[in-house]
């Protein structure tokens, strides 16, 4: 039997979906656009707009929904998904990339290693009371023996040495240990990321504790004038000015001057930035 | 410029952390701004335009006095830290510039493109009384006229528009969500306009809601329903962000970036098309036709092949041999 009659019969019941544009439209369907580059009628345009305007829109809508329910669909629960192709439109982002992290001390030995990060379970048993506590945290076995009410004393060891207290002791001091090292790999990072201005993780550091004593040191009443200085401490150096011979070398002095000039003139663009100029005048 | 504040417990340092640049982006957000005066158009086109882009979008109903865009950028950078927002769109109405609305958009806090139009037969969403679209729901874009492809100003119109309006960015579409469809049409009209400060050209801004009917096939016939806003826009002054910016704020992470493949291309007919290496071709054993005359003799074999023959037979080394 053949259907192909009964189809399109069944088919021209209906309002057709074709539609004859002479230069086909683009597409960019990740952003369900479509452009149309095709001459309107200007005069229908102008007497009858809105009319005009809406079935030009339909017709060019039903181009755009003919090129979607062509994509590959799939079916879930949320209904029919229409699987989107790659962005054409180029739309500038609103932040610039991000700066990609640089890796810890641990990061770095664990890659050389081949150390695989793996998930621990949250819960252990614990088999002092038959219970399953949490490894860490609140109610939790902490895993260092914190809530024994007996503690042998080891052989050799001195038997009127505080245990409880050695214990103690030995979580802070690896707490600090942990905390120093953390301070570390933030110093390093940052240091990292400063390279292009040619700086390591020490000489960042130094630099910045140098600031913050020259700070604290001015900060007294006085300026810092009448403090005592330490024995072999450095005094402070201002800014001292330096001026070049008033006769010598006749090219330097050119591109002194020239530079200036640059710098004045020659800029591209804003030669003053308007707004820290606006905010100066208004202080 | 703010100060930079320091996260002083999780939940700011968590609202902190989604302002910070990532590799996928936010939806960028957009305020709605009113200039020191406005009218009632102008007032109700910025509402509109707002739901359009609800839920990704902050109303300012309050006047501004300080705003002048293409002056002095100081009070939307205020802005844009505060909210986290990059879009904005300004609306202002004055003797010079009646009925104006500036569309801008930023980046990396700083304004990368603004294009000012001017508002003609202004009708609010209010005044259709049809069925709206739902909010937050991505709408399709159609967008009429060469003067999108050839004009360098209308291109960038186009490019903000769908920037303002395409939503979060998705790979998969419902196909029962597609409710709406904003349909911008440009025309280089020859009337002229009354608008001394406008460029040639007017664009028809429309926004209608899509009813889908049956077809006998598996794609639907469409029908459209104006929903409103309706504009017709006049594009009057403009700014463009310099190369160099444009090219830093149009950068690709490299993981997003599709891999090349190699020897796999689709022609224009849409065929899959490889290529394979297959290596050198031996033609030294190549099989030619055979022919009584072309057979090899045995004056054609080496001392070595005879020797492994011999094996076999015996008598053929001492037959050529004689």
């Amino acid at each position: 039997m053949d259907f192909s009659d009964q189809l399109e019969t069944q088919k021209s019941k209906y309002k057709s979906i074709t539609v004859e544009r002479p230069i086909p439209l683009q597409y960019d369907l990740a952003l369900l656009a479509a452009f149309d580059t095709n001459a309107l009628d200007e005069s229908r345009l102008k007497n009858d707009t809105d009319n005009y305007l809406k079935e030009y829109t339909r017709d060019g809508t039903q181009l755009l929904i003919n090129q979607i329910f062509k994509l590959p669909i799939t079916t879930s629960d949320l209904g029919k998904l229409a699987e989107l192709p790659e962005q054409i439109t180029v739309i500038p982002r609103e932040k610039p990339l991000p700066k990609l992290k640089p890796p810890t001390r641990w990061e770095k030995f664990a890659k050389a290693k081949g150390i695989q990060h793996r998930n621990k379970n949250k819960m252990i048993y614990d088999e002092a009371t038959g219970e399953w506590v949490p490894r860490w945290g609140y109610k939790g076995t902490n895993g260092d023996g914190a809530n024994d009410w007996l503690i042998p004393v080891p052989q050799n060891d001195d038997p009127f040495e505080d245990q409880f207290s050695k214990r103690r002791e030995a979580k802070k001091e690896r707490i600090a240990k942990n905390e120093a090292r953390h301070r570390r790999n933030i110093e390093e990072s940052e240091a990292a990321l400063n390279q292009t201005k040619g700086a390591d993780a020490r000489s960042l550091r130094k630099g910045e504790l140098q600031r913050q004593i020259a700070i604290s040191k001015s900060a007294t009443a006085s300026i810092g004038k009448f403090d005592k200085t330490l024995k072999g401490e450095l005094k402070l150096k201002g800014v001292k000015r330096k001026f070049e011979p008033s006769i010598g070398d006749v090219k330097k002095e050119k591109e002194l001057n020239l530079n200036i000039l640059k710098k004045v003139v020659g800029k591209k663009g804003d030669i003053v930035n308007v707004r820290k100029a606006i905010a100066k005048r208004g202080q | 410029m703010l100060k930079k504040i320091k996260p002083k417990n999780a939940r700011s340092k968590r609202a902190l952390q989604k302002r910070e640049p990532k590799i996928e982006e936010n939806v960028k957000k957009a305020i709605f701004i009113r200039s020191s005066s406005t009218n009632q158009i102008v007032n109700e086109a910025l509402s509109d335009l707002c739901k359009l882009k609800k839920p990704d979008a902050i109303n300012f109903t309050k006047k501004n006095n300080t705003i002048h865009p293409f002056d002095d950028d100081t009070s939307l950078n205020f802005f844009y830290e505060k909210n986290d927002t990059s879009l904005f769109v300004i609306g202002s109405h004055s003797k010079k510039r009646p009925n104006n609305l500036t569309f801008i958009r930023m980046f990396d806090g700083q304004i990368l493109d603004m294009v000012e139009v001017g508002i003609e037969n202004a009708k609010p969403l209010s005044e259709f009384k049809t069925s709206k679209c739902a909010i937050g729901i991505k709408p399709l874009f159609l967008f009429v006229g060469d003067l999108f492809e050839n004009s360098l100003v209308y291109k960038t119109f186009k490019n903000m528009l769908l920037d303002f309006y395409h939503g979060q960015t998705v790979k998969n579409i419902n196909l029962s969500g597609l409710e709406h469809v904003i349909s911008v049409t440009a025309i280089d009209s020859s009337e002229q306009s009354n608008d001394p400060r406008a460029m040639p050209g007017i664009i028809y801004f429309r926004v209608y809601t899509i009813q889908y009917k049956k077809s006998g096939e598996k794609t639907p016939r469409v029908e459209l329903e104006e929903m409103g806003p309706s504009y017709n826009f006049r594009i009057r002054r403009f700014k463009f962000a310099n190369d160099d910016v444009y090219k830093f704020s149009t950068k690709v992470p490299k993981i997003n970036k599709p891999k090349k493949i190699k020897n796999i291309d689709v022609n224009e007919m849409g065929d899959k098309i490889g290529r394979i290496h297959l290596g050198k071709q031996d033609l030294s054993k190549l099989q030619t036709r055979k022919m009584k005359g072309l057979k090899r003799t045995t004056d054609d074999y080496t001392e070595d092949d005879l020797e492994e023959m011999e094996d076999v037979v015996p008598s053929i080394k001492k037959q050529k041999s004689s």
